[in-house]
């Protein structure tokens, strides 16, 4: 069964139709893509699937459940994390306390252990401590734990915003350009940490990116987005031969070129 | 820059001594039993002991902020506020009034400064949530009942204790009932909704004496119970000979002082949970909270429910001390009052939220009337000052200076919150950049013309 | 500098009959929500005459003896919010702020004004001047002192924290708002004025009585006074130039680029501060005119009378969509005739059990706390999405 299912989706902004008739599907365990060029409506389609906007038309379902109409934070405790184009860490939160964030979901004290200083809340605080280490010993930045977020540099920042997405333990994580803005060497590195969430914690991965290299060398599957629409489907062979792709990307008659 | 930088060090190298290791603990102690004896020795009302009693407070943050050990601030704490100020208190009750009203605002703060300073929602209409609780016990101790309801009578003044679970009962209610609404509100509408929900209360308390009496309108409600003293006969059989008044006094101090404890433990336990970090994530990036599955509105609502319980209670316990309250004790100056605290103190901070409900309430009690007599003396001499004018009645002047000079030179107050600090300080170098950026331009393009 | 107000001739103009119908587009756009809005609550309180009629004869009576005057007061309160949240819904626009020492410019034209009739009254010269002179002089020296005084809080409290969480210079506005406050008490008790003004006024004539009305056996003539009238001409002239002003300028062409997008604007070289400082002025000289006229109408100004219209004003603001300089003038109107009907007959629906007048306050604010839930977006607003 499939993991995530969007069926049709619409989303339109005043008489701007950003996603027109998306059908998307996500197995589990597999690294997808979704490539296009700019203002293609990625970005959009993600804040749909993660409850920032409400399509017009069209449903998702993630996990076996209906999501549609769902509020943000109750598909992030679901289990779909995502990161954002532009970074939005806590900035004057340390990085350690950005990691319990993302993990808010998952610590139940009540309101009455909190002020009592219960014995449950205690064990769950350092549990939740540990836990936060280790997923940032994970990214590799647990000798920063200390730090300031704004204060780290780019890539650490990017590392952090997975490291947090992580914490809530989920099922997929949908990654908006993780590396945009990052050199060739920082890129490999990310591309090896994306790769690393799937191998040993399998955890479901969605990838917005125009880096092509990282995007044929790690996708299982990819779909590509042009004025809204999906104009095509496949493995990483299927699209890089597809002459409407390279249309979309380079206009028109390149395609027969390349052909 | 180099003679900042050598004063600083002179300081840290006067205070470095002092504030840790062996002679810190000299040093403290000597400075607490040196002000309690000068309190205690001088109890008249006049400058001297302002400025005796302003150390004397002064002691308790010196300590707080000394490395010591915990036991040591404990028992100077305890020394201090439980011992020797009560005890001037009963020499001087002037400055037990002082200190009780300064605890009273100083929990009113802490619980404006969850909602503020926490989770990042300006409330202008805080002091709603203190009517309730205060019209509550006023309405129910005394014979205001009976005009609501002939067959109802006033509650024993015993009651007086679960009243203040019931004031916290009812503010939380009213926090939740305008929270629910509102709290979706972006935060300047929310600012202005609230100013609007606090004078609604006000008008409502000051008409609500018709078509059924139960605020008695503008005439507020007198004689307003306090709770039986419950070991009095106890004191006097110790040979203490202290009248009702003065023993009222200090109940009611240590009332607070106990309260206020609670308050600040409650209020440290939450900030530094979950929920405080939700709070502080929220404030700073609601979208980005919202996608690590922090319910934004749930989370918005218990800081607004647990600031409006606090102030509930303190109404119960400002109403008995009191004995008469009207509608204009609720007014928005009351509410700004609280913010000014907050904000003089540093939003977000503890212990900046106490030091400025002391800083502002010594202001309004002390320093205001104080600076008044000056002027009326310097009058009397001949200096030309206009007759109507008493520094007493210009609070609005002095606190919306107050507001508009922390914004612009120290957003983030006196006793910042260590990490909030360095957030106000990273805007203002970027504005700075930003200027220097922009002359730096301008000169390109003058001298290109 | 690209905002001279000339226009140069190389510029298109525009041909007459677009700027008139620029200008007086939403001037026709207000007078059918005046309309509408007195209709329809007529209409409301009629109804509820007939349906308490059978347990009071002669409520029917009652109500619709009052009616012409409380729709004369509805729309005398309806401009004098309109002016007011001009001020807010500009500067708004612009900065996306509420300025909320704006009530405060609004008490201190009220002050002006009456200053200005003191030294009149001083100088001997009231009764001598005719009344619409004396009407353009405190208008006029209101508008000044009071566009000058936003532009310097605006430099003071409000420049140094451009860019500054959004919190900051709204605590700054409060702050602002008390000083000015009490800086207009310190003044006015230290000075033969008082703190409760009296604002003279020569004699601007008697009641004019539009038309009397037959109910039953008794005629009752419909009057409005000359203050009304002064009121509401004035408060028209004033947003017929806005109109023009900010559709039709140059000048609001660089307002309207400024608040659209401020970077931008500035890269088209248009010199942002001083498009603010502008924005400002204008606001501010509304306020204070609205003030002036505010006080001769009423005959006594205080220095904390500025408060409350001020919040009313801002909740018109909202109502109509804030930022929208049409949408300020339509929820200025709306809410004035509300309230007007509110105070008016609230205690005559309740048997007088709840006073109109006392209560026209809470419905104020009880209709901003349901719109900013309900329609935050205002009745002209377009609503909008945030980006991510």
């Amino acid at each position: 069964m499939a993991l995530l299912e969007a069926t049709n989706i619409t989303k339109i902004f005043g008489g701007l139709v950003a996603v027109n008739d998306v059908t998307f599907t996500v197995e589990p365990g597999s690294i997808v893509s979704v490539i296009g060029p700019n203002g293609a409506g990625k970005t959009t389609f993600f804040n749909v699937l993660t409850g920032i906007y409400k399509p017009d038309k069209g449903r998702v379902v993630f996990a076996g459940k209906d999501i549609t109409g769902w509020r943000s934070d109750q598909i992030a405790a679901l289990g779909m994390r995502r990161t954002f184009q532009n970074i939005r860490l806590f900035g004057n939160m340390t990085v350690l306390e950005n990691v319990l964030i993302g993990m808010h979901v998952h610590l139940h004290a009540s309101i009455w252990s909190i002020i009592f200083r219960g014995r449950t809340m205690l064990r769950e605080e350092a549990k939740a401590r540990n836990k936060a280490l280790e997923l940032l010993s994970f990214v590799g930045i647990a000798d920063k734990r200390d730090e300031l977020a704004k204060n780290l540099p780019y890539g650490d920042q990017r590392r952090l915003e997975i490291a947090r997405a992580m914490a809530g333990d989920p099922k997929i994580i949908l990654l908006d350009e993780p590396t945009a803005g990052m050199n060739p060497h920082e890129t490999a590195e990310a591309t090896q940490l994306i790769r690393r969430l799937r191998d040993e914690r399998g955890i479901t991965v969605i990838l917005i990116e125009h880096d092509m290299r990282l995007v044929m060398s790690i996708s299982e599957r990819i779909s590509v987005l042009d004025y809204g629409s999906k104009i095509a489907e496949g493995d990483v062979q299927a699209i890089r031969t597809n002459p409407r792709v390279i249309e979309a990307y380079l206009g028109k008659g390149a395609a027969g070129h390349a052909a | 820059m180099t003679t900042s930088t050598s004063s600083q060090s002179l300081w840290q190298r006067v205070t470095a001594p002092l504030s840790s290791g062996p002679i810190a603990y000299g040093f403290l102690a000597l400075y607490v039993l040196a002000c309690s004896i000068l309190l205690v020795t001088n109890p008249r009302t006049e400058l001297s002991t302002d400025v005796v009693f302003v150390l004397f407070l002064l002691s308790m943050l010196v300590a707080y902020r000394s490395r010591v050990a915990a036991w040591f601030k404990v028992v100077l704490g305890v020394f201090a506020l439980g011992v020797v100020l009560p005890y001037f208190g009963t020499l001087n009750p002037f400055y037990i009034d002082v200190a009780t009203q300064a605890g009273i605002f100083t929990a009113l703060a802490l619980g404006l400064n969850v909602v503020v300073g926490f989770a990042g929602l300006l409330d202008l209409g805080y002091v709603a949530f203190f009517a309730v609780g205060a019209y509550a016990w006023g309405i129910f101790s005394t014979p205001q009942i009976t005009e609501i309801n002939p067959a109802w009578s006033p509650v024993d003044p015993v009651m007086f204790y679960p009243f203040l679970i019931i004031g916290l009962i009812l503010g939380l209610i009213t926090g939740v009932l305008l929270g629910l609404p509102v709290l979706r509100l972006r935060g300047d509408y929310l600012a202005i909704v609230t100013l609007g929900f606090g004078e609604v209360i006000r008008v409502v308390a000051n008409n609500l004496d018709r078509p059924i009496n139960i605020t008695n309108g503008s005439q507020g409600i007198r004689a307003i119970e306090r709770p039986p003293l419950i070991i009095v006969d106890q004191i006097r059989n110790l040979g203490i000979v202290a009248d009702d008044n003065r023993l009222y006094q200090l109940f009611f101090y240590y009332l607070v002082l106990i309260i206020v404890l609670l308050t600040v433990i409650v209020v440290a336990r939450l900030k530094h949970s979950r929920i405080g970090r939700a709070w502080e994530a929220i404030r700073e990036d609601e979208v980005a909270a919202v996608a690590q599955g922090i319910p934004r509105v749930r989370m918005k609502l218990l800081a607004f429910a647990i600031g409006a319980s606090f102030a509930g209670v303190m109404g119960v316990v400002f109403a008995s001390k009191q004995l008469f309250i009207n509608p204009p004790t609720f007014d928005l100056l009351r509410s700004i009052n609280i913010l000014a605290m907050v904000i003089l103190g540093g939003m977000g901070s503890i212990p900046g939220a106490m030091l400025g409900a002391i800083i502002v309430t010594m202001l309004d009690l002390q320093i205001l009337p104080r600076i008044a007599a000056v002027l009326r003396e310097a009058q009397a001499a001949g200096a030309p000052i206009p007759r109507q004018f008493d520094p007493t009645q210009y609070q609005r002047l002095l606190f919306g200076l107050l507001l508009v000079v922390m914004m612009i030179f120290r957003p983030e107050g006196l006793w910042p919150d260590e990490r909030r600090r360095e957030e106000q300080h990273e805007v203002e170098i970027t504005d700075e950049e930003l200027e220097a950026d922009k002359t730096a331009k301008q000169a390109g393009a003058d001298s290109g013309s | 500098m690209a905002v001279d107000a000339t226009v140069a001739p190389t510029t298109a103009r525009r041909s007459l009959g677009e700027v008139l119908g620029v200008v007086f587009g939403p001037v026709g756009q207000l007078l059918a929500f005046i309309v509408g809005s007195a209709a329809s609550l007529s209409l409301i309180v009629v109804v509820l005459a007939l349906i308490l009629s059978s347990a009071q004869p002669d409520i029917m009576q009652r109500v619709v003896i009052i009616l012409p005057q409380v729709i004369i007061d509805g729309l005398v309160r309806g401009f004098l919010f309109a002016t007011i949240a001009l001020g807010y819904t500009m500067v708004y626009g612009v900065l996306e702020f509420i300025n909320f020492a704006h009530g405060e410019i609004f008490m201190i034209g009220g002050v002006v004004g009456a200053t200005v009739s003191f030294l009149l009254v001083s100088a001997g010269a009231l009764e001598s001047i005719p009344p619409l002179v004396f009407i353009l002089l405190v208008v006029l020296v209101a508008m000044a002192f009071c566009g000058m005084l936003a532009v310097t809080v605006e430099r003071v409290a409000y420049r140094p924290l451009r860019g500054a969480p959004r919190l900051v210079p709204l605590i700054s506005a409060i702050g602002m708002s008390l000083i000015l406050q009490d800086l207009a008490r310190l003044v006015m008790t230290n000075t033969p004025l008082g703190f409760n003004a009296r604002y003279q006024t020569p004699n601007f004539g008697q009641p004019i009585q539009l038309f009397t009305m037959q109910i039953g056996e008794r005629s009752v003539p419909v009057i409005l006074s000359p203050r009304d009238l002064i009121f509401i001409v004035a408060a028209t002239i004033m947003l017929v130039v806005l109109n023009y002003v900010v559709n039709a300028t140059k000048l609001g062409k660089a307002i309207r680029a400024t608040a659209q997008d401020m970077p931008t604007a500035s890269l088209m070289g248009i010199d942002v501060n001083r498009i603010i400082a502008l924005t400002f002025l204008i606001g501010g000289a509304l306020g204070g005119a609205a003030g002036a006229l505010f006080g001769l109408r009423i005959g006594t100004v205080n220095p904390y009378m500025g408060l409350i219209p001020g919040l009313k004003a801002f909740t018109a603001a909202v109502l109509g969509g804030i930022g929208n300089i049409t949408g300020a003038m339509v929820g200025g109107v709306v809410l004035g005739f509300l309230e007007a009907f509110v105070a008016a007959y609230l205690s005559i629906f309740t048997a007088g059990n709840f006073s109109g007048a006392a209560y026209a306050d809470v419905a104020a604010f009880s209709i901003l706390i349901l719109l900013l839930i309900f329609r935050p977006s205002g009745l002209l607003g377009e609503a909008t999405t945030q980006k991510v």
